[in-house]
C-alpha cells in the first residue's frame, strides 16, 4: 500500500535560512519546523507541541515571529527564516542570548530557542520595552520550569546591553 | 580554599542551551535509522483478543510491528512489575492481555519514515472486549467493583503493598489515645478535602533513539531521572543480561517526577535489539499527556483538636489517593503523605488512614513533592481554620506547635538534621509584614487594589500563610546509596579530575552543583574539573534517581567521601589517582504497619510561604500579588539556581491551585493539548516574588546543604486558599480554582465536597 493518502508528492523548495540559500525537495505538507529540524538538521528549534500551543518552535520570517509548527515550509519559498542558530554575531554571543546567560533565565532549556527568539523579535521592535510589554510579547512561549522571572529580568538586560553595549557591569 | 561552594556559577550547559546546540533526545538521529510509533490502547479497561497486523504489514516502508508475544518478560514496574510493556495476548505473562488505561500500549510499528508507521499503526486490527470501567476511587473499593489487578501476590520488599481488591497500598498510624486526646479538646475543627491530579507537562515530550553500540550493547538514548534503574527495567523485560544495555541521558527538557517510571525506553530497546539498527520514536504532545503518569489525586477527610489555649492535641486523617492502572510509586508517594497530613506539627494522639487505590485512570506517579503537597494542604487548611475558629494569629498558633529539635512527630521519632519550622515562619511572616508585638503576632491590615474597568467593591484582597517540610529521599526503610567515580590526573598537581556519575540533570542544574562540589572537595579550579555523567556504559554502579530532592544531598556526600579517598591516595603517589566510591545514606526504618512507629527519613527540608492575592468577587477571578517564600535549604552550593528553583516550584504550584485542570471522564482523557490543559505563561506569575534563602545546616548534609527542590511547592496551595479565605470569607476546600469554582463556592458560602467515605 503506498502513501498516497500524504498528499502531492515532493517539490523543489528554496529557502533562505540565516542567511543562506538553501534548497530542499519537500512534500507541500510539510511545516517549517520539521523541515528545519529534519531536513536541514537545525534542531535548535523545539517540537514541543506541533500544534501552536506552546512557542518552542518560534522562529522569525521576515522579522516576525511565527510558530515553526503551523507555517508550511513551501509558503516559505523566498523568504527570510531566522532561527536561533542564526543569531549570533560573529563569534559572539547576542546580547538576548548573553542576558539569558547571565540572568540564569532557564533551567532545562527545552523553551529556551522560542524564549530567545521572541525576545530578539521584541527587542527589534521594541527596544525599551516594560514588563507588561515583555508579558503580551512572550505569552505565547511556555516554560514549564517556571524560569519567568528571570526571562523578565534576562530580556530587560538585553534592552539595557543593546542600547549600550558596554555599558555590562 | 577556592570556595567554589555558595557561589552563583552559571549552569555548565548554559552556552549550549543558548546557542541551540545543547541536544535533547528529539534530537538525534542516525543515517540508517527507522521510525517507531507506538498503537495505545484508547480505551481505558479491555481485554485484547487478537491482534491482526496484517494490512498493516502491506504499507510501504514498514520494517516491523511488534506486540505482546515478541516481549521476552512482559512486565515492568518501579516498585512492582505490573505493567504489561505491551498488552496483548501471547506473552505469556497472565493479565498482560488486559489494557487498564487509554495509554497502555498495545503495540510498536516500525517503517522507514514516521508517516509510514503512522499510516501503518491506522490498519492495525485489534479486537478488544470491553471490561466494567471504574475511574472512581470510592467505588473501585466497594464490593463488586471490576478488579483491575486480580491475583496479586504478597511483595516481601514492599509489605505495605496489598493482595485484595483494588487496594494498592495502606498506611496507617497510631499514636497515643484518641479519646483522652479528644476530651482535652476544646476546639475541634473537621474538614474535608480534595486535590486534583496535575499533568507534569515538561515542555519535551518523551523521545529517544536506540541503536546498537560499538561494542554490540544496545544503547538507548532518552529522557529519564534514574539511567540504572532503566537499564534494570529495560534488561528485565528483554531477558538479556544488564551490561548488554547502556542507558544515556542527553539534555533533558525538565523531568518534575514523570520521567521516573518508564514511557519509551522498553519499546525501542526491543525494536533496535531485534533489528539491530537504529530506531527512533517521539511522542506527539497529546500521546504524552495520555501515556504518562500524573499527580495523584487524593480526597481527605480530617478531625482536629485543641485546647483554648492553642495547644493541639489530637487528629484523626482518612485519605483516599487514585493510584489508576498501575502502582508506579503509588506506595512511597503515600508514604509521604502519611506523615505529612497532620503538618509538621507535635501531636500526642493521632490516628492516620491512607489507602491507595487502583482504578482505570491514568498511573498516579511521581510529582515534585511526591505526596507531600496533598498532605500538606489538608493539614494547613485545617491549621489556619483552627486558628479561626481559636480567634488565634495564625503564625501564634503555628509558632506554638511547630516541631522543634527532638521532638517526636507522629512516627514517634523526631525529623532529622535539625528542624528549623520556626525560623522559616518566622522570617516568612516578617517579610510579609506581620508584626512581633508584646501580646503576640500580628497580622497585616489588607490593602485595597484598584483594577482599571472594575469597580473596587468587586476586588476584595487577602493574605494567607503556611508552612510545609518534606523529607530527602525516598527511604522508608530503603537504603539511599550513591555510586560514583573520581579520577585525578596530573603530574605535580591535579591537572584534571574527572567525577564519573549516572545523575541525571533534568534541568535543575545538578551537573553545575556537582562540578562546584568537586572542585571544592578536591581543592581545584571549576575548570578542572570535567563531569561525565548520566551513562550506564561509563557509570556501572547506580547513583539513584534525580528525584525525592535527594540528587545534591546524596551525590554530595558521595563526592565529599571519595575525594578524600582519591587525594589520599594522590598524596601516596598515585598517578592518575582513581576512586570508585559508593555514599550509603544514614540508615532509615519502614512505618510500623500497626502503629506507623520508625524512623523514615534521614533528611528534611523546610519552607513557609505568605500569598496575596486579590479576588473579583463578580468574575471569580483571581490574580496572585505576591509570594514570599522562606525556604530552609541548609547551604544554597548555588544561590542562583536556588532561586531558580523556588521561582519555578511556586511558579508551577500556582498552576495546580488556579489554571491546570486535569480532567478524565470514566477513564478518559479530555484534555490531552495544551490548548486545554492550560500551564501557567509569563503573563501568569505573581506582581512579586520574594524569595528568603535560610541557611541552617544540616551537619550531615555536604557543605550543610538539605534538599530543596520540591519544597517550595508546598504551602503554596494551602496559603493561596487562605488568602483566598481572608478575602471573601469563605473556605473553598478544593482546586483548581477557576473562576466557576470560585463564583459557586462565594455563591454556596464554601465547598459541598460529597465522598463516599465507607
Ligand atoms: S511546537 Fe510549535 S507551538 Fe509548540
Ligand atoms: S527552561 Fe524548561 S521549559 Fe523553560
Amino acid at each position: 500500500m503506498s502513501l498516497d493518502w500524504l498528499g502531492p508528492g515532493r517539490v523543489p523548495v528554496t529557502l533562505n535560512v540565516n542567511g543562506r540559500e538553501v534548497e530542499v525537495t519537500i512534500e507541500p505538507r510539510r511545516t517549517l519546523l520539521s523541515v528545519l529540524r529534519e531536513e536541514l538538521g537545525l534542531t535548535g528549534t523545539k517540537e514541543g507541541c506541533d500544534e501552536g500551543n506552546c512557542g518552542a518552535c518560534t522562529v522569525l520570517v521576515d522579522g516576525r515571529t511565527v510558530y515553526a509548527c503551523l507555517v508550511l515550509a513551501v509558503d516559505c519559498s523566498g523568504r527570510c527564516v531566522r532561527t536561533v542558530e542564526g543569531l549570533r554575531r560573529a563569534e559572539n554571543l547576542h546580547p538576548v542570548q548573553e542576558a539569558f546567560v547571565d540572568q540564569d533565565a532557564f533551567q532545562c532549556g527545552f523553551c529556551t530557542s522560542g524564549q530567545i527568539v521572541s525576545a530578539v523579535s521584541l527587542l527589534e521592535q521594541n527596544p525599551k520595552p516594560h514588563r507588561g510589554d515583555i508579558e503580551r510579547a512572550m505569552a505565547g512561549n511556555l516554560c514549564r520550569c517556571g524560569a519567568y522571572p528571570n526571562i523578565v529580568a534576562a530580556v530587560l538586560e538585553a534592552a539595557r546591553l543593546e542600547e549600550a553595549p558596554d555599558a555590562k557591569d | 580554599m577556592t570556595e567554589t561552594v555558595g557561589r552563583p556559577w552559571v549552569r555548565a550547559d548554559a552556552r549550549a542551551k543558548v546557542t541551540g546546540q545543547a541536544k535533547f533526545p528529539g534530537d538525534f538521529g542516525m543515517a540508517d535509522m527507522v521510525h517507531a510509533k507506538i498503537l495505545f490502547a484508547d480505551r481505558p479497561h479491555a481485554r485484547v483478543v487478537s491482534i491482526d497486523t496484517s494490512e498493516a504489514a502491506q504499507v510501504e516502508g514498514v520494517v516491523a510491528i511488534f506486540t505482546a508475544q515478541d516481549v521476552p518478560v512482559n512486565e515492568y514496574g518501579l516498585q512492582t512489575a505490573d505493567q504489561p510493556v505491551l498488552c496483548g495476548p501471547g506473552s505469556g505473562k497472565p493479565g498482560a492481555d488486559v489494557v487498564r488505561f487509554v495509554g497502555d500500549q498495545v503495540a510498536l510499528v516500525v517503517a522507514d519514515t514516521r508517516a509510514a508507521a503512522e499510516q501503518a499503526r491506522g490498519l492495525m486490527e485489534i479486537t478488544y472486549e470491553d471490561l466494567p470501567v471504574v475511574s472512581d476511587p470510592f467505588e473501585a473499593l466497594k464490593p463488586g467493583a471490576p478488579q483491575i489487578h486480580p491475583g496479586r501476590e504478597a511483595s516481601e520488599l514492599h509489605p505495605e503493598l496489598s493482595t485484595e481488591g483494588n487496594f494498592i497500598c495502606h498506611h496507617q498510624i497510631r499514636k497515643g489515645d484518641m479519646e483522652a486526646g479528644w476530651a482535652q479538646a476544646d476546639v475541634v475543627v473537621e474538614g474535608q478535602y480534595h486535590t486534583p491530579g496535575q499533568e507534569h507537562a515538561y515542555l519535551q515530550p518523551e523521545a529517544g533513539l536506540a541503536y546498537i553500540d560499538d561494542e554490540g550493547r544496545v544503547a538507548v538514548v532518552v529522557a529519564g531521572q534514574w539511567a540504572w534503574e532503566d537499564q534494570r527495567q529495560i534488561a528485565h523485560a528483554l531477558d538479556i543480561p544488564v551490561e548488554e544495555i547502556r542507558v544515556i541521558y542527553p539534555a533533558i527538557g525538565g523531568a518534575f517526577g514523570g520521567r521516573e517510571d518508564m514511557s519509551v525506553q522498553i519499546v525501542l530497546a526491543l525494536a533496535a535489539y531485534r533489528l539491530q539498527r537504529p530506531v527512533k520514536i517521539t511522542w506527539t504532545r497529546e500521546e504524552s499527556i495520555r501515556g504518562h503518569c500524573k499527580r495523584h489525586p487524593m480526597w481527605f477527610r480530617c478531625k482536629w483538636g485543641a485546647t483554648r489555649e492553642g495547644e493541639l492535641v489530637a487528629a484523626e486523617v482518612q485519605v483516599v489517593a487514585d493510584g489508576g492502572a498501575y502502582c508506579y510509586t503509588t506506595n512511597k508517594v503515600l508514604g509521604n503523605t502519611t506523615i505529612t497530613c497532620t503538618g509538621p506539627y507535635a501531636f500526642p494522639n493521632a490516628k492516620v488512614d491512607v489507602d491507595g487505590v487502583y482504578t482505570n485512570n491514568p498511573p498516579s506517579g511521581a510529582m515534585r513533592g511526591f505526596g507531600a503537597p496533598q498532605g500538606i494542604f489538608a493539614a494547613e487548611m485545617q491549621m489556619n481554620k483552627l486558628a479561626e475558629a481559636l480567634g488565634m494569629d495564625p503564625v501564634a498558633l503555628r509558632m506554638r506547635n511547630l516541631l522543634q529539635d527532638e521532638m517526636p512527630t507522629t512516627t514517634g521519632t523526631p525529623l532529622a538534621g535539625g528542624v528549623h519550622l520556626q525560623e522559616v515562619t518566622e522570617r516568612c511572616a516578617l517579610a510579609a509584614g506581620w508584626e512581633r508585638a508584646e501580646e503576640g503576632w500580628r497580622k497585616p491590615a489588607a490593602k485595597g487594589v484598584a483594577l482599571a474597568g472594575r469597580p473596587k467593591e468587586a476586588m476584595r484582597t487577602g493574605m494567607g500563610m503556611a508552612v510545609g517540610f518534606k523529607n530527602v529521599g525516598f527511604s522508608f526503610g530503603y537504603q539511599e546509596n550513591c555510586w560514583l567515580r573520581i579520577e585525578l590526573r596530573g603530574e605535580d598537581d591535579i591537572e584534571r579530575a574527572i567525577v564519573t556519575i549516572g545523575t541525571a540533570d533534568v534541568g535543575q542544574g545538578a551537573h553545575t552543583v556537582l562540578q562546584q562540589m568537586a572542585a571544592e572537595a578536591l581543592q581545584v579550579s571549576m575548570e578542572r574539573v570535567s563531569l561525565e555523567a548520566s551513562d550506564t556504559g561509563t557509570s556501572p554502579g547506580s547513583s539513584g534517581s534525580a528525584s525525592a530532592s535527594r540528587t545534591t544531598f546524596m551525590a554530595g556526600n558521595a563526592i565529599r567521601e571519595a575525594a578524600a579517598l582519591a587525594l589520599d591516595g594522590w598524596r601516596e603517589g598515585e598517578r592518575p589517582a582513581v576512586v570508585e566510591h559508593t555514599y550509603l545514606a544514614p540508615e532509615t526504618t519502614p512505618l510500623d504497619p500497626d502503629t506507623g512507629e520508625g524512623f523514615p527519613n534521614f533528611a528534611y527540608g523546610y519552607v513557609a510561604q505568605v500569598v496575596e492575592v486579590v479576588v473579583d468577587v463578580e468574575t471569580g477571578e483571581l490574580r496572585v500579588r505576591r509570594v514570599v517564600c522562606a525556604d530552609d535549604v541548609g547551604k544554597a552550593i548555588n544561590p542562583e539556581q536556588v532561586e531558580g528553583q523556588i521561582e519555578g516550584g511556586v511558579v508551577q504550584a500556582m498552576g495546580w491551585v488556579t489554571c491546570e485542570n486535569f480532567i478524565a471522564q470514566a477513564g478518559r482523557v479530555l484534555t490531552p493539548h495544551l490548548s486545554t490543559y492550560l500551564i501557567p505563561t509569563i503573563a501568569d506569575v505573581p506582581e512579586r516574588m520574594e524569595t528568603i534563602i535560610v541557611e541552617k545546616p544540616d551537619p550531615r548534609g555536604p557543605w550543610g546543604a538539605r534538599g530543596m527542590g520540591e519544597m517550595p511547592f508546598l504551602p503554596l496551595a494551602p496559603a493561596l486558599l487562605a488568602a483566598v479565605h481572608d478575602a471573601t470569607g469563605v473556605w473553598i476546600d478544593e482546586f483548581p480554582l477557576t473562576p466557576e469554582r470560585v463564583l459557586r463556592s462565594l455563591r454556596d458560602g464554601g465547598s459541598l465536597l460529597e465522598c463516599d467515605w465507607e
